[in-house]
C-alpha cells in the first residue's frame, strides 16, 4: 500500500521522481563532460577562404588527422576585414582552445588580440606574414621567405627583359607586412644586380579588385613603353589581367604575379609569365604540428621560413606544384564554416 | 572653591573651543601671509614645474627653460599663492612667433583656458608695433603700450629680460633689450585695482620661452628705483643682464634667409607619395606641411599623412609652424623619415586640427605619423624613461599607449584613475621602438592639454560592490538592533503600566474594600443581636467585600511582575502561585531542569502570562492538591509547564474558556507551542514551548540575519490566516 506524506504525495511517487531526477543529474554530469573538450581543438585563421589560403585548411587535417585534434577553420570573407578576423581571433580566446594558427590580415592590428591569447597561455603560430610581436614563449611562426620571393620575381623580371627594360611595381599594401618585404627585396635585387631595369612606376595596392583594374590601367596608360609588371597580391594579378583584357590594345607586358588561389590561369592569359606562391599547405600542416609538438614538451625553433615556388606554364603540372596547391579534403576529417 | 562637573567640563570643552578656533586663525593668517613663499625662484634648471599650473598652451621644461611651443592666444602657466600682494617677478623671456607677444602676469585670479580669462596684470613685448604692453585683464583686456627705441628691437628668438612689480595700485614693467641697457619702463595707476594674486607666464599668437623666473616681495622704494630705471640691474647682474643668444640670433639669420627663398622649390611631393620612394637608392625629396610635434622627434603632416624628422637641420619650431622640408626619404611600411633635412619656416599659426579616428582605426597603421583624437579606457599608468607619463588603454579588443613627455605633473598623475574614460589628441606613431612591440601604436601627447577626462571609472567596481553589501548588512544589522530595541521599550512601558495599575488598585480599591469591611464589622458590632435579619445582611455584605477584596488583591499580584529581568521567570511564578494559594492547602512544587539562561523580554513575559492565566485556571477550577510549576532550559527553546492534580476537564472546544484562548493568542506571538493534556479526575498539564533566538557571534549574525527575515516573512505570511498551524493543540 502506498504511504502518504504531508503533501499528499505517494513514497512510490517520490521514488519515482527521485529516480528520474537521478537520471537527470547523471545526464548532465555526461552532458559536461561531453562539453568538456576532451579533444585538443586547434583553431586555424586564415587572411580569408577560397584563396590561395585553401591548401593551409588541407595541410592542417591531414597534421590533425594523425593525432585526433580537432580544426576549427574559420576566416573574413576578405582579406581587408580586419574586424571579423579579430572577433575570430577573441572568440578563439573565449572558448579556451588549446592551439591558434592565424594568417594576420593586418600586421598592427593583429598585436592587440595575439597578445591576449599568449596571456591567457593559448600556443598561437603566425604563418605567411609575420607580426611585429616577437617569437618567444607561446609564440612562432612559419613565415613565408617574402625576401626570396621578392628576389625570384626580379630575377624573373630580369631574365625576361634581358637585363633591359621597364617595371612597374603595383600591389604594395603595408597592412601585409610580407608584401612590403617583397617589394623591398624586389628592388634591392635590381638595383644591385640588374640596374638596367628600372622601375618605373610603383601603386599602392588594395584587395579590391576595381580599384586594382583601375590602377593597372592608369599604370599602362602613363607607361605605353612597360615592359613587365609585378603584381604583389593575387587581386593586383587579377586587376591587370582584366584591364589587359578590357584594353583595345594590343600589350606585350609580361606579367609576374605573387599568390594566385589554385592552379595560375595561365591558359588564355599570355601576358602572365609566372606566379610566385608561397606554400600554404605546409604552414597550415606545419604550424598544427608544432603546436602538437610543444603541447608534448617538445623543443620547437621560434621560427620557421618556407620557400616560395615560382610557378610556370614549365612546372606547373609537376607533382610538387600539384601537391603545394592540394585542395584534397578527404586527407582530413575537416568542417568549416562562413562568418557571413 | 570646587567646581561641579557639568560646569568643569562646560568649561573644559569651551576652552578646547577655543583653542582649536585659535589655531585654525592662526594657520589661516599664516597661510594668507602676503609674502608667504617669497621669494621665490623657478626649478626650471632641475626640469621640474610642478608647482605650476597651464591654462591652454603646451608648456614643456627643456634645456632648464620653460617652454610654449603653442600659437594659442592667451597661453597661460601659473603658480604661487593667491594671497601675495606687493612683489614684483622678473624672468628672461623668448618670443617664438613674429606676429605676438609674451610676457608674465601678476596678481592673477580667477583664471581660466581663454585669451584674457583671469584678472589681474600683464606685461610683455610684443613684435608687431615693437612695444612693450602693460595692462589689466578682468576676463576682457585694456591695455597701455609703449614703443622700443629703435625701428627694429623686438625679435624672435632674442631674450628680453622683463620685470612686473605691484605695489599698491601701481603697476611698472620694465624690458631690458640687447640693444638698450637702460630698461624701458611703462607704469600704470589703477584706482580700483586687483590687490592681491598669482604670478605667471603668458603668450599670446606666439610660443615663447622663459627662463630664471624670480618674484620677491616690492616695497615702495623698489618701485620708486624701477620707475627711474635704475634698480633691476644692481642686485641681480645675471639674471637682468640682457643675454643675447648668438646661436638663436645665428637661426634668427637663418629664418630670415630661409624665408627668402622658401618658394625657390618647386618640385614639392605630398607626404603620402613619399612611402613610394625607392628603398634600395636613397632619393632626395621636399614636402610642405605642418609641425604637428617638436619632441622628441619633429613630426610634420600634410592632408596626405605625416612624417618624422630626426635630428633636422632647423630653426627653433613650434606646433603650428607651415614648414618645407628637404631631405632623403627613408620610406617606411605606413611613414617615412626623412633624414639630414632641412627644414624652412614658411609661416605660423596654421595649426593642425587632429583626425578624429578609433584605436580600431589608429590600429591598422593608416595614421602613422598624424595628428589623431581618439578615445580609451584607462588600463594603466605609469612613470616612463624621463618623467614621461605612460599611460595603458584599450578600447574594444585594440589595446594602446599614451605617452606625455617630461611635462606631466603629479596632481595629472594622481587624478587619472583606473577604467576612466579619456580623450586623447596625439601623434600616432606605429615605430616599435616607441611601441615596443607590445601594441599596435602609442600616442604622443604634446601637454597635459591634449587629455581630456571624459568619464571616471564606474561605481560598480569590485570594492564600491562589496563595501556597499557590507554596507546594506550593517544597515539591515542595525535596523534589526533598532526594531528590538523598540519593541524592549515598548514593552517595558507595557510593564510599567501595569506595575502602575496594580498600585493604583491596591491603594484605591483594595483600600477602599478593607475601609468597607471595617465599617461594615465595625456597624454589625454596634447592632444589638436581637436584629438578627440586619446581621445577616450585613454578614453577606462582609463576604462580597471580603470576595471582592480578594479578586482585587489577586489582580494586582497579576498585574505586578517583580523583578522579572533578572530573575527567573519560575521564582516569579512560584511566587504569584503562592500569592493565590495563600491560606489554603495547596502544595506548590517547583522545577528547573537545564541551563539557566536569560530569556528575552518578551518571551519571559508571555510565558509568564500563560503560566500566571494556567495557575489561576486551577487553583480556581481544578482545586488541585499539588501544584508543579517546570520550567526546562533546552539547547534552542524553553518549555514551561503547570501541571495539578485536581479535577481535570474534556477537552472539546465547548469548554475552551476565554483563558486558554488568550493563553494561545499570547504563545502565538512568540511562535510558541501549547499543549494542554486534561483528562476528568486525571488533573491538568499545560506546556508550552517558546523557540529561543540563537546567540549572535561575529560569524553567526549574517545567517541569522537572513533566518530572521525568512521567519518575519513567513509570519506575515501567516498572520493572514485566522487558525494558525504554529500552535498545536
Amino acid at each position: 500500500m502506498d504511504e502518504f506524506n504531508q503533501d499528499g504525495d505517494t513514497t512510490s511517487g517520490i521514488g519515482f521522481r527521485r529516480g528520474l531526477a537521478g537520471i537527470a543529474c547523471a545526464l548532465t554530469l555526461c552532458l559536461g563532460a561531453c562539453s568538456s573538450h576532451p579533444q585538443v581543438r586547434i583553431a586555424v585563421i586564415p587572411q580569408t577562404e577560397g584563396s590561395h589560403w585553401d591548401p593551409a585548411h588541407a595541410g592542417a587535417e591531414a597534421a590533425a588527422d594523425r593525432t585526433g585534434t580537432f580544426i576549427y577553420w574559420n576566416a573574413p570573407t576578405r582579406e581587408d576585414d580586419v574586424e571579423t578576423q579579430i572577433a575570430l581571433v577573441e572568440r578563439v580566446v573565449d572558448d579556451n582552445y588549446q592551439g591558434l594558427v592565424l594568417a594576420p590580415d593586418q600586421a598592427l592590428s593583429l598585436i592587440s588580440p595575439v597578445h591576449r591569447a599568449l596571456s591567457h597561455g593559448i600556443p598561437t603560430v603566425i604563418i605567411g606574414s609575420p607580426l611585429r610581436i616577437s617569437a618567444g614563449g607561446n609564440l612562432f611562426y612559419i613565415l613565408n621567405d617574402d625576401a626570396e620571393g621578392g628576389r625570384l620575381a626580379a630575377q624573373r623580371v630580369a631574365e625576361q627583359l634581358k637585363g633591359h627594360g621597364t617595371v612597374a611595381l603595383l600591389g604594395i599594401n603595408p597592412d601585409v607586412a610580407g608584401i612590403m618585404i617583397r617589394a623591398r627585396a624586389f628592388e634591392q635585387y635590381l638595383y644591385q644586380n640588374d640596374p638596367g631595369v628600372r622601375i618605373v612606376q610603383k601603386r599602392m595596392g588594395s584587395f579590391n579588385l576595381p580599384h586594382e583594374q583601375q590602377v593597372a590601367e592608369d599604370t599602362l596608360r602613363a607607361n605605353p613603353e612597360l615592359d613587365a609588371i609585378v603584381a604583389l597580391t593575387s587581386a593586383t594579378v587579377d586587376g591587370i589581367l582584366s584591364s589587359l583584357e578590357t584594353s583595345r590594345e594590343k600589350r606585350t607586358v609580361k606579367i609576374i604575379g605573387f599568390d594566385t588561389a589554385r592552379l595560375p590561369p595561365f591558359e588564355g592569359k599570355t601576358a602572365l609569365d609566372c606566379v610566385i606562391q608561397e606554400d600554404t599547405r605546409a604552414m597550415g600542416q606545419r604550424a598544427v604540428e608544432l603546436i602538437q609538438a610543444k603541447r608534448q614538451g617538445q623543443t620547437v625553433p621560434a621560427v620557421t621560413y618556407l620557400h616560395p615556388k615560382l610557378i610556370s606554364r614549365d612546372n606547373m603540372n609537376t607533382p610538387e606544384v600539384r601537391r603545394m596547391l592540394s585542395l584534397d579534403w578527404k586527407l582530413g576529417h575537416w568542417r568549416w564554416s562562413s562568418t557571413h | 572653591m570646587k567646581l561641579p562637573p557639568l560646569l568643569r567640563h562646560a568649561l573644559i570643552a569651551l576652552l578646547v573651543v577655543l583653542l582649536l578656533a585659535a589655531a585654525f586663525l592662526v594657520l589661516r593668517a599664516y597661510k594668507h601671509r602676503p609674502n608667504r613663499g617669497l621669494p621665490y625662484h623657478d626649478s626650471f634648471a632641475k626640469g621640474s614645474a610642478d608647482e605650476w599650473k597651464e591654462y591652454g598652451g603646451t608648456w614643456e621644461v627643456t634645456n632648464g627653460e620653460m617652454r610654449n611651443d603653442s600659437d594659442q592666444r592667451g597661453a597661460k602657466l601659473l603658480t604661487g599663492s593667491p594671497y601675495w600682494r606687493n612683489y614684483s617677478i622678473e624672468a628672461d623671456v623668448t618670443l617664438l612667433g613674429v606676429s605676438g607677444d609674451a610676457g608674465l602676469t601678476t596678481r592673477s585670479s580667477n583664471e581660466e583656458e581663454g585669451v584674457d580669462a583671469y584678472s589681474g596684470y600683464y606685461a610683455g613685448i610684443r613684435t608687431r608695433d615693437n612695444s612693450l604692453v602693460l595692462g589689466r585683464a578682468e576676463h576682457g583686456w585694456m591695455e597701455v603700450n609703449k614703443q622700443i627705441p629703435g625701428s627694429d628691437e623686438i625679435r624672435p628668438f632674442n631674450w628680453y629680460h622683463l620685470k612686473l612689480l605691484a605695489y599698491d595700485c601701481q603697476i611698472a614693467a620694465a624690458v631690458t633689450t640687447p640693444a638698450h641697457a637702460i630698461p624701458v619702463t611703462l607704469a600704470i595707476n589703477d584706482q580700483e585695482c586687483v590687490r592681491s594674486g598669482r604670478v605667471g607666464l603668458r603668450s599670446f599668437s606666439s610660443g615663447g620661452i622663459w627662463r630664471n623666473v624670480v618674484v620677491r616681495p616690492a616695497t615702495h622704494h623698489d618701485l620708486v628705483e624701477m620707475l627711474q630705471g635704475t634698480g633691476s640691474q644692481e642686485d641681480s647682474e645675471p639674471r637682468n643682464a640682457v643675454l643675447e643668444d648668438f646661436e638663436l640670433l645665428g637661426l634668427r639669420h637663418a629664418l630670415q634667409q630661409q624665408k627668402a627663398t622658401a618658394r625657390s622649390h618647386e618640385n614639392i611631393q605630398s607626404i603620402a607619395s613619399l612611402r613610394l620612394s625607392s628603398s634600395a637608392k636613397p632619393a632626395t625629396a621636399t614636402v610642405r606641411g605642418v609641425v604637428i610635434l617638436t619632441a622628441p622627434m619633429l613630426f610634420v603632416e600634410d592632408s596626405t599623412g605625416g612624417v618624422s624628422i630626426p635630428q633636422p637641420n632647423a630653426p627653433p619650431l613650434k606646433v603650428g609652424d607651415a614648414v618645407e622640408v628637404t631631405g632623403e626619404v627613408h620610406p617606411g611600411d605606413f611613414s617615412s623619415t626623412i633624414e639630414h633635412a632641412t627644414v624652412q619656416v614658411l609661416w605660423a599659426q596654421a595649426p593642425m586640427p587632429p583626425a578624429s579616428v578609433t584605436a580600431a582605426q589608429a590600429s591598422t597603421g593608416k595614421f602613422d605619423a598624424t595628428f589623431i583624437e581618439v578615445q580609451g579606457r584607462l588600463t594603466g599608468k605609469e612613470r616612463g624613461p624621463g618623467n614621461t607619463l605612460v599611460l595603458d588603454l584599450d578600447e574594444g579588443p585594440q589595446s594602446f599607449r599614451a605617452i606625455i613627455n617630461q611635462r606631466s605633473s603629479e596632481s595629472l598623475f594622481r587624478r587619472l584613475k583606473p577604467a576612466s574614460s579619456l580623450r586623447l589628441r596625439g601623434i600616432c606613431i606605429v615605430d616599435p621602438a616607441f611601441t615596443k612591440n607590445l601594441t599596435p601604436f602609442v600616442l604622443l601627447l604634446r601637454s597635459n592639454e591634449d587629455l581630456e577626462v571624459l568619464a571616471g571609472p564606474p561605481w560598480w567596481s569590485a570594492g564600491n560592490v562589496i563595501a556597499i553589501a557590507v554596507a546594506s548588512l550593517l544597515l539591515a544589522l542595525l535596523t534589526i538592533v533598532l526594531y528590538h530595541h523598540i519593541e524592549q521599550s515598548r514593552l517595558r512601558a507595557i510593564l510599567d503600566e501595569r506595575e502602575r495599575l496594580a498600585h493604583e488598585i491596591h491603594d484605591t480599591l483594595a483600600q477602599s474594600f478593607a475601609g468597607i469591611g471595617f465599617q461594615l464589622q465595625a456597624i454589625r458590632n454596634a447592632l444589638s443581636e436581637e436584629m438578627t435579619p440586619l446581621h445577616q445582611q450585613l454578614e453577606l455584605a462582609s463576604t462580597l467585600v471580603r470576595h471582592s477584596h480578594e479578586e482585587a488583591r489577586r489582580s494586582i499580584a497579576t498585574l505586578r511582575i517583580e523583578n522579572l529581568e533578572s530573575e527567573d521567570i519560575l521564582s516569579a511564578l512560584v511566587l504569584c502561585a503562592r500569592r493565590m494559594v495563600e491560606g489554603g492547602s495547596v502544595q506548590v512544587v517547583s522545577e528547573k531542569l537545564g541551563d539557566h539562561r536569560s530569556l528575552p523580554l518578551r518571551i519571559a513575559d508571555t510565558l509568564f502570562r500563560i503560566g500566571q492565566e494556567a495557575i489561576a485556571n486551577a487553583v480556581r477550577h481544578a482545586h488541585p492538591a499539588t501544584l508543579i510549576i517546570r520550567l526546562k532550559y533546552n539547547a534552542h527553546s524553553a518549555c514551561l509547564e503547570i501541571e495539578d492534580d485536581g479535577l481535570g476537564f474534556v477537552q472539546g472546544g465547548s469548554q475552551l474558556g476565554f483563558g486558554i484562548r488568550g493563553m494561545r493568542r499570547r504563545a502565538q506571538s512568540i511562535s510558541a507551542a501549547l499543549q494542554i493534556d486534561s483528562n476528568p479526575g486525571e488533573g491538568t498539564r499545560i506546556i508550552i514551548t517558546a523557540p529561543l533566538p540563537p546567540r549572535i557571534t561575529l560569524i553567526s549574525w549574517p545567517k541569522l540575519l537572513w533566518k530572521y527575515v525568512r521567519e518575519r516573512g513567513i509570519y506575515a505570511r501567516h498572520s493572514k490566516h485566522t487558525h494558525s498551524d504554529f500552535y498545536r493543540r
